[in-house]
């Protein structure tokens, strides 16, 4: 719970300074993670789905979702490949699962992605394969991002003839 | 984050709202903590509200002495007092940047870590748990704040129901005679960041009639058994004695 509540006041001061003024002022605000992370998370450390959903209630529902899907062994070799370690809370080490971070990291991350899975059509995601090279993937984003562009693009023209 | 409108999956909010009548006590008010189940446990939970300045802590000091003498286990527990959120806490107060949402999470966040490293084990473990404040501080104070109560209610859904809740009720008047002969008005407790004005008696005044307010609209709703906190100390203390045994004694 602490760990839930803690991300969402990080997450509330970063939606109020970081990510509502430039919406207001027009700007496109990227965000790397957003309160769906939260979701497949926390419901994956056993917190209720539906309170998590009601915490973030105050959160600004995104324009365009994207969530980068890809099978659990390969996110374990390109972490593993960059790096020796693999973090306590990203194993999900508190949880006590297992002694072998490989083993708990599998464990607890294969449970966040099912959680995802829910998420993608509760909250209409768009779903990219991320197992492709960096170059498809950018290329499926763009075509994703493009008519959200266009449309801010006509209001822009309708405003200034107006 | 609500779903969007066309795909209406999830289920309506309910949690505390219509928690009104089914309130059980020593039961989790709405949705619970999943991982932590409590069924049965021996303990019994006991809360005392009530404003800045009206008595809290003196009596709870009485009572636990008194309940020790007789036997019980008794572990108190008080609003922002987790050692994991304490500093942040004050660190956050003493600068600008807590805005009403960030202040609400921080509270909750303390009152979550208590909850599970404090009030539960000790319920486990057969304790009177005395909570100096509950839940009720941070539904008042972000009440006044203008946040969302219905939202502060599914937040604190995770919170246990207390066995007994009692409210040490004054008016606005004996509390500012009080508050200025202990130890005189401080800037979160006159409500200073609501902006009433400068003048920090108006303020004080200002905001603990509407903090009253807001505790007496949740007496209803959450069985608080009001206790006139006018009287002498030894007075609330008799009664909150009176309660207390016939409560714990006919367990």
């Amino acid at each position: 719970m602490t760990f839930s509540l803690l991300h969402a006041t990080d997450f509330a001061d970063r939606l109020l300074y970081k990510i509502i003024p430039p919406l207001k002022a027009g700007m496109i605000v990227l965000a790397d993670r957003y309160a769906y992370t939260a979701f497949a998370r926390d419901a994956a450390r056993g917190v209720d789905r539906q309170w998590v959903r009601e915490l973030y209630s105050f959160a600004v529902h995104p324009d365009l979702a994207l969530y980068f899907r890809v099978p659990i062994d390969i996110s374990l070799d390109r972490l593993m490949a960059r790096r020796v370690k693999l973090k306590f809370y990203e194993a999900g080490m508190d949880l006590g699962w297992s002694t072998n971070p490989v083993d708990s990291f599998r464990m607890f991350q294969g449970k966040v992605l099912d959680e995802y899975d829910r998420l993608v059509d509760e909250y209409g995601m768009q779903v990219v394969d991320a197992v492709g090279s960096i170059t498809e993937q950018q290329r499926v984003v763009r075509e994703l991002v493009a008519p959200h562009l266009v449309e801010n693009r006509v209001e822009a023209i309708d405003e200034q003839s107006a | 984050m609500n779903s969007p409108p066309d795909e209406s999956r999830v289920p309506p909010a309910t949690a505390l709202e219509s928690a009104e009548s089914r309130i059980q006590p020593g039961r989790y008010y709405g949705r619970g903590i999943p991982y932590l189940p409590i069924n049965e446990y021996p303990g019994k939970l006991i809360a005392i509200e009530g404003t800045d300045g009206v008595g809290r802590t003196t009596q709870i000091q009485l009572l636990r002495e008194w309940l020790e003498v007789k036997g019980y286990g008794v572990v108190e527990t008080g609003w922002t007092r987790s050692p994991l959120m304490q500093p942040t806490i004050e660190l956050a107060k003493s600068s600008n940047t807590l805005n009403k949402l960030t202040f609400v999470l921080l509270y909750a966040t303390d009152f979550a870590d208590r909850l599970e490293k404090e009030i539960i084990p000790a319920l486990k473990a057969g304790f009177v748990v005395l909570s100096d404040r509950y839940i009720f501080t941070a539904l008042a104070r972000a009440g006044v704040r203008g946040v969302d109560r219905q939202w502060l209610r599914s937040l604190y859904g995770f919170a246990i129901a207390p066995h007994l809740v009692f409210y040490l009720k004054v008016d606005v008047e004996t509390l500012i005679g009080r508050v200025l002969e202990a130890r005189g008005m401080d800037f979160w407790e006159s409500g200073m960041d609501l902006k009433h004005g400068d003048d920090i008696y108006d303020s004080f005044r200002a905001y603990q009639q509407k903090l009253l307010r807001e505790y007496g609209s949740m007496a209803d709703e959450f069985h608080f058994r009001s206790v006139d906190a006018r009287r002498s100390v030894d007075h609330i203390q008799q009664e909150l004695r009176k309660h207390v045994g016939a409560f714990l004694e006919a367990r």
